[in-house]
């Protein structure tokens, strides 16, 4: 198949668009001939349309460099990612199902440790984590939810099975790059959503709202509950996203000092009409900034007092403190059997292969063929502090060797994957590019699946790195309807 | 509203128009010594005065020279009163609360801050001091015009326009208080030179024409001080600030202790009369002027932006 007067060749790897044999995959027919039909120069006049309407709609971000906070133009692709509607079902489900195990777990942590004491997960992982806050214990949100938003990022191997490569527990972020990717493609291409059936996005702020109010405790004087979302401020790299959410679901963004709780334990938003009761907070925050009595004492972020309100009832946060402890990469290796163990159901969505350091045969295993494997820290997010065995010196691989005989609980290694490529843009015309994919699965009364997510690319030739502090792009990502 | 973005948004209203009124002064200022012989003996220390800085102007260890004056009032950062500080504070503001604000407001206010980064600098040496100094009262305006021709008139918009009109009576009080100390100090020269002194005072609040057109064409001094404190339709008169402050007050929820507290300051303005004040006086009437606009700031404070803390 020839896209855009290139040989595209996604070569040994699996490409969500183009097939090994160089035709389009069935979902993606319309979209491979729409894109075959462009000539470069037409391609870069479109991709120069995409980033002028992202600077127009001031889509950004916040990175940190050099001392200074320097808002950068988003990065999009204008080929949209397409996955078929039948596979997503099933990644929906299990992404679901998946939640739901997470959660469950999380509350028996805190309470019954009954998955500890039936010897399932390890004692000593938990009890080591720094994830694991005591000021939780004895404590259950309303519906036993604590993790109420998750971005689980998944990958597709070179066979072209999709893995679940971790979960984000804590303050998963990339969502508003979801909603406005759409929105961007739909003004640059609105004949391209004529011939497709594409699921929507759209209702995320709506499904988000919905759920923010449904863990509040209901008032007693049957007010509508106040929901704020709370903001580390502007110089924060996902300010954009926190101003756009709180902005699209009609709340208020807040920050520390705009919080205080009173003598009755409960949380009041300081507004010009004087004092007013906030019910739930969608926090921004990480755990250990949120209240500098039970934790950071030097923290100028939080709200004083706010665990306290928060253990009282008075206040739902969203997600709990305390719900990171999932959010962890040995704990992750456990999912399948913390799937089975409270669903009673087989994991839908499978792990990537993992080797936990911590085991003695694992660490030899590990540190034998460092070269071919990727060793991640336990705790990092945005791809800090991990090791591409491959791409790596010999000096960083006994590097990291040294690192994992001094603290083996903390990390894991993965064999590499070959990540699944899309057609991009490149100076050279459409090229694969690696890229992963991040859903949002939100859990409060019910739980509910973004039709697809943010997909991140890796825009450099042959790299995995997809993170957009570390110069990675992005696409929409279609749900096509392949059944009729 | 959130009282922090209220807070924002009052000292956008505040320090936009201390900038503004910074340029202004220093431009008529710099017009004023060139009208004047050496022996009326006006200093660029009066300026120091004017924007109440005299003590820190001390301890800043910078000498009397016009060079270091200039310096400390138009492009030293670490300088409370400099233009570029105001300009700075206001775009910091504007960047906090840029989600209420017109978005060209913030685009504005950001080229403003980096011309005057690049420009202040030069000026204070005196090349183009003219120029840049209109530039940035022209872009001030600019802003103005943007926030007053593009945003609702609902609770954001009140509270610049408080901010604002609050800023703006003190400024030109400090300005009729240092002349009326200067007239009080040279007699033999005012006589000589009053009217001149006068019409830059005037001009130093864009008021010259506005006086002659709806006061009478003489420049007279006790005419003057009258007009810019009792007006009510002159913009930058105090009493048409206070009046301006009270309408936008007035819309607001809990206004009645600031309602109050302008209201004292109106009173005042009324009982005062220029015609028959002594310099003294008018120095003495000033020092009030200033205290009652320091109340109504405590009680915009106390009221919105510390909502809980002092109820």
């Amino acid at each position: 198949m020839k896209l855009a007067s290139n040989n595209y060749d996604p070569g040994t790897f699996y490409d969500e668009l183009i097939a090994g044999d160089g035709s389009a995959r069935p979902h993606a027919t319309r979209l491979a001939e729409y894109f075959s039909d462009m000539d470069p120069r037409e391609l870069d006049e479109r991709q120069r349309a995409v980033d002028s309407t992202i600077v127009d709609m001031g889509i950004s971000f916040t990175i940190y460099s050099e001392g200074d906070n320097i808002d950068r133009a988003w990065p999009l692709d204008l080929v949209p990612r397409a996955m078929p509607g039948s596979e997503w079902d099933r990644v929906e489900a299990g992404l679901a199902q998946r939640l739901r195990a997470l959660n469950l777990f999380i509350d028996d942590l805190y309470n019954d440790r009954k998955i500890l004491k039936d010897k399932v997960v390890p004692a000593d992982i938990i009890d080591s984590s720094r994830n694991y806050l005591e000021p939780c214990k004895g404590f259950s949100p309303r519906h036993g939810v604590w993790a109420n938003i998750c971005g689980t990022d998944l990958v597709r191997g070179g066979d072209g099975t999709v893995y679940v490569l971790e979960d984000n527990l804590r303050v998963p972020s990339g969502v508003s790059y979801m909603l406005e990717n759409r929105n961007v493609i739909k003004r640059v291409f609105p004949s391209l959503f004529k011939n497709h059936n594409v699921r929507p996005v759209s209702e995320y702020p709506t499904q988000l709202s919905d759920m923010l109010h449904s863990i509040a405790s209901p008032r007693p004087d049957g007010e509508k509950p106040e929901v704020v979302v709370l903001t580390p401020g502007i110089y924060n790299s996902a300010y954009f996203e926190h101003s756009y959410l709180a902005r699209t679901m009609g709340v208020e963004l807040v920050e520390g000092g705009d919080l205080v709780v009173g003598d009755d334990d409960c949380v009041y938003m300081r507004s010009v009409e004087g004092l007013k009761h906030v019910d739930t907070i969608y926090r921004r925050i990480d755990d250990v900034f949120i209240d500098p009595e039970a934790f950071r004492p030097d923290s100028m972020l939080g709200v004083p007092g706010i665990m306290r309100a928060w253990q009282k009832g008075n206040v739902a946060l969203a997600n709990a403190p305390g719900s990171g402890v999932a959010d962890d990469k040995v704990v992750y290796s456990y999912v399948p059997d913390i799937i089975r163990y409270y669903l009673s159901e087989d994991e839908i969505i499978p792990n990537v292969p993992t080797w936990r350091c911590a085991d003695p045969k694992h660490l030899d295993h590990v540190i034998a063929n460092i070269a071919d494997l990727v060793v991640k820290p336990a705790n990092e997010s945005g791809g800090y502090g991990m090791l591409v065995g491959p791409h790596a010196t010999k000096a960083e691989h006994d590097k990291f060797r040294e690192l994992l005989k001094a603290d083996p609980r903390n990390y894991i290694a993965q064999p590499t994957l070959d990540l699944s490529t899309a057609p991009t843009l490149c100076e050279d015309g459409l090229e694969p590019r690696h890229l992963d994919l991040r859903p949002f699965i939100l859990q409060g009364e019910s739980v509910s699946v973004t039709a697809g997510g943010l997909t991140r690319v890796a825009m450099q030739k042959g790299s995995l790195v997809v993170n957009s502090s570390q110069g990675g792009g992005s696409k929409d990502t279609w749900i096509v309807e392949d059944k009729s | 509203m959130l009282s922090r973005a209220a807070e924002r948004v009052y000292w956008t209203g505040r320090y936009l128009e201390r900038a503004e009124n910074t340029a202004r002064i220093v431009q008529q200022y710099s017009q004023l010594l060139l009208d004047l012989p050496v022996e009326a003996g006006v200093e660029w220390t009066e300026l120091v005065r004017i924007v109440g800085a005299a003590a820190a102007y001390r301890d800043s260890g910078k000498d009397e020279t016009e060079a270091q004056i200039l310096d400390f009032l138009l492009a030293d950062r670490s300088s409370p009163v400099s233009l570029i500080f105001a300009i700075g504070m206001a775009r910091e503001n504007v960047r906090n609360t840029r989600d209420l604000l017109p978005q060209e407001s913030w685009e504005n206010v950001n080229e403003l801050y980096q011309y005057a980064l690049k420009s202040l600098t030069p000026a204070v040496e005196g090349r183009n001091r003219f120029d840049v100094l209109s530039e940035v009262i022209g872009r001030c305006q600019q802003i103005n015009g943007v926030l007053r021709g593009t945003m609702s008139h609902h609770t954001p918009f009140h509270f610049l326009v408080l901010g604002q009109s609050i800023e703006r009576a003190d400024m030109t009080s400090r300005i009729v208080d240092v002349a009326a100390a200067y007239v009080q100090h040279n007699e033999t020269l005012v006589r000589r030179y009053g009217s001149s002194l006068w019409t830059n005072v005037l001009k130093s609040v864009s008021g010259f024409q506005m006086y002659r057109q709806y006061c009478q064409p003489q420049v007279e001094g006790f005419r003057v001080i009258d007009f810019l404190l009792r007006d009510t339709a002159f913009p930058r008169a105090v009493g048409a600030c206070v009046e301006q402050a009270k309408a936008s007050s007035a819309r607001l929820p809990r206004a009645e202790r600031t309602v109050a507290a302008l209201d004292g300051v109106a009173s005042a303005i009324e009982s005062s009369s220029g015609g028959q004040m002594t310099a003294t006086d008018v120095s003495h009437w000033m020092d009030e002027l200033q205290k009652g606009l320091g109340h109504v700031h405590q009680a915009i404070v106390d009221t919105w932006f510390l909502p809980g803390d002092s109820a």
